[in-house]
């Protein structure tokens, strides 16, 4: 194992492009053990993509990105091993819908890491319990709510046993009224320590779970701060502006 | 000569006709099966010429009417050295033809999987290949059974038109019972439409029900 | 309070097209690495090899048999052949576009008919469509072919043609009809009959204006089809273009293969601008 003061991630001078838009501008950013990081900004800051770049789902164009001291791999077997360390939750869910919830979860401790398929299915009936989703273990993705089929794609990322979780926007395409059961699963997960890193426009999931918030914008990474810092005393008038545009009411 | 005797007749003929009719169909349609995943490989192939030998492929045999394909292959193989039967002719041009639709029902099936789900088997640590077997393909599947079986119900009509380069298939032993008796056509053609609205009309209902179930599991 | 050095320089802009990599087009594959990259260009190495062979090989076999000499092709590329064959395409035409339209206007009657509330005009409809459209083709046109001289008289082949060609198509256009109908948003239905309109009301006012628009690729989709489905003419002995490529090789045999590749070629190059002009159309049309 690695040195544990080491960043569990560490995103070193990190650029990429989308054919002439440039959405990451030299990024750096550290995540240590334990941390939850959220990451704040306008729509089209490049927010979401530094999330997808961690595990390489988007290949970045220049720079280092470190998961526990080690470079990303670029392609192939290692790569994938490295993702199987690094769960992740998009925002649209993502279930693999013809499979149903249970074979969701196990599908990846199966065939990615080959825990036998009983003992495979008692953990994901576990955590499935600890999502609250219990009883939706045996129904296909498309006969949950949006809330619980979110809350069991982070069943599903639990069930790697990841040292990190990565949450792309996860309740931006949920209904209001199911936002909360989402964000309550993730402020539980990140008093158990679990590393998190996560992308949202909710700024009182950030308020309350965040160890560091980090506010970007043009692709470029402009203020980190504990929550109550940023929220009550931004340093940038991006920021600023930002924040006089979600706060309001 | 009335129409039931003539009938009961000329059924031995039928028979004959309709039996090379549902083997060519069948055999073209696993013929068409293979080399259209071949095809549909090439099609979503990341090196560029196999993509353009692939596009190159669908589009001369989607363009160039079926009897065409049927030409070529009777009159111009035989000036190139290649001497093959009608039948031969028949199977390899109807399989080659229909290739080129099921590799475009296969890419098609491919690309309809959502983007999300392939990125989510590889954000779990799924291989190229699991991603394919466990995520991507499985999904691919239900939008590709409807699809293949029109291609089939167009493959048995299509057969039909072999009877024109001498394939002795149902088409065939109606148009020669006809020339022989011309007074009974009314009666053959009752006779020829049934041999082929028996294959296709429950070919039909049953990629409907295909259909519906495809729709009701998403 | 940790900010990030906001009044760092960005780095040196680079050149947007720089950074063009062999995005794959599909879901299917991760972004390549060096070795994925490695084996892209191997593949594509490798798949110029095969194609390359391939066409020596046709190009060789053309050549020992004499195909490729200058004289055969000059023959059947002179401008009176050209002309022979031109008007045999012509003679699709001429039964793609009289058929086309009458399936087109059968097609909507028998479509209406089918979505009709009436058990008797129902019926009838669907019987049609599921009967003509389980049809081989070609049988379609050999029944006029040897209806007519024993029960009626013989007439011009064209009519077999158009007639096979209608019946078929009716049939299967009527499907694009009932699919596009049906595909319309149930809203603008209700709003039809909200603001107090009739079913043939709602069906001419509303309905069908805005279906027929969105079907219109599909229809034209149809119609290159019939064209193609044309040369079955061949049957009857109409004097399409691939009966003309037939025929002149056998007062010409030197040259069989040489007209049926021409013909074939022909074909090609008019179903490609037809579906290809279709393609733009529906582009134009989805963007509008």
């Amino acid at each position: 194992m690695t040195d544990p003061s080491t960043p569990l991630i560490a995103v070193e001078h990190v650029d990429k492009w989308f054919g002439s838009l440039h959405v990451l501008r030299d990024v750096n950013l550290d995540v240590r053990r334990g941390e939850v990081v959220v990451v704040v900004g306008p729509s089209g800051s490049g927010k979401s993509t530094l999330c997808r770049v961690i595990n390489r789902i988007e290949p970045i164009d220049s720079g280092v990105i470190r998961v526990d001291g080690r470079p990303l791999p670029a392609e192939g077997r290692a790569l994938a091993r490295l993702r199987a360390d690094v769960g992740m939750v998009f925002q649209q869910f993502n279930l693999f819908s013809h499979r149903s919830i249970l074979d969701n979860v196990t599908l990846g401790p199966v065939k990615v890491r080959g825990i036998p398929r009983e003992q495979a299915r008692r953990r994901a009936r576990e955590l499935l319990a600890r999502v609250g989703i219990a009883d939706q273990a045996d129904k296909m993705p498309a006969q949950l709510s949006g809330g619980q089929q979110q809350r069991a794609a982070i069943a599903r990322a639990l069930a790697m046993d990841p040292k990190v979780l990565l949450f792309d926007e996860p309740t931006s395409a949920l209904d209001p009224e199911m936002i909360n059961e989402v964000l309550d699963v993730m402020t539980t997960l990140a008093g158990d320590g679990m590393t998190m890193v996560v992308v949202t426009h909710e700024m009182g999931f950030a308020r309350r779970a965040a160890d560091r918030v980090v506010f970007m914008a043009d692709g470029q990474l402009l203020e980190q701060a504990p929550p109550t810092d940023f929220f009550d005393h931004p340093r940038t008038d991006r920021a600023r502006d930002f924040l006089s545009k979600v706060l309001t009411h | 000569m009335n129409g039931v005797d003539f009938l009961a007749d000329s059924l031995p003929v039928f028979w004959a006709g309709f039996r090379i009719t549902v083997l060519l169909a069948l055999a073209s349609y696993a013929g068409a099966l293979i080399l259209g995943a071949v095809l549909a490989v090439l099609r979503i192939s990341p090196a560029a010429p196999a993509r353009a030998a692939g596009l190159a492929y669908v589009e001369w045999f989607r363009n160039v009417p079926l009897l065409v394909h049927l030409f070529v292959a009777i009159l111009c193989l035989p000036k190139l050295g290649v001497r093959i039967g009608p039948f031969t002719a028949a199977f390899l041009v109807l399989a080659m033809y229909t290739a080129a639709q099921v590799c475009e029902a296969l890419r098609s099936g491919v690309n309809a999987v959502p983007r999300g789900q392939a990125e989510a088997g590889r954000a779990l640590g799924l291989t190229f290949g699991q991603n394919l077997r466990h995520v991507i393909l499985p999904q691919a599947a239900r939008t590709v059974v409807p699809p293949l079986g029109s291609v089939f119900i167009a493959l048995v009509k299509n057969t039909a038109v072999a009877s024109l380069i001498g394939v002795v298939d149902l088409t065939y032993q109606f148009g020669e019972l006809a020339r022989d008796e011309p007074g009974q056509v009314m009666t053959l053609l009752v006779a020829v439409a049934f041999g082929y609205l028996v294959m296709t009309i429950p070919a039909g209902y049953a990629v409907a029900r295909l259909q519906r179930r495809a729709a009701v599991a998403r | 309070m940790t900010t990030v050095d906001e009044e760092r320089p960005a780095p040196p802009e680079l050149a947007p097209a720089r950074r063009v990599r062999p995005t794959p087009a599909t879901a299917l594959y991760d972004a390549f690495g060096p070795r994925g990259r490695r084996r892209v260009l191997v593949a594509t190495v490798v798949s110029v090899a095969v194609l390359a062979g391939f066409a020596v090989f046709v190009l060789y076999r053309l050549d020992r048999y004499g195909h490729l000499q200058r004289a055969r092709w000059s023959y059947v590329l002179s401008p009176e052949i050209l002309r022979y064959l031109g008007e045999g395409m012509l003679n699709n035409l001429k039964a793609s576009v009289i058929a086309g339209a009458l399936a087109l206007v059968l097609g909507l009657v028998l479509a209406l008919g089918r979505l009709s509330g009436t058990r008797a005009i129902r019926v009838p409809a669907v019987a049609w469509i599921e009967f003509f459209r389980g049809f081989p083709l070609v049988l379609l046109i050999l029944f006029p072919y040897l209806l007519f001289p024993v029960y009626l008289r013989a007439v011009d082949p064209l009519w077999y043609v158009v007639i096979g060609l209608t019946l078929y198509n009716s049939a299967v256009i009527a499907e694009v009809y009932r699919a596009g109908i049906l595909s319309l948003d149930r809203g603008q239905q209700e709003a039809a009959y909200a603001v107090g309109l009739r079913h043939g009301q709602a069906m001419r006012l509303v309905i069908l204006p805005q279906a027929i628009r969105r079907m219109v690729p599909l229809l034209l989709t149809q119609l290159i089809i019939l064209f193609k489905d044309s040369t079955l003419g061949v049957a009857v002995t109409y004097p399409d273009a691939l009966r003309r490529g037939e025929t002149m090789g056998s007062f010409e045999p030197r040259v069989v293969f040489q007209a049926i590749i021409v013909t074939a070629v022909m074909f090609f190059l008019v179903g490609l601008v037809a579906s290809r002009l279709v393609g733009v159309l529906e582009r134009h049309w989805s963007r509008g």
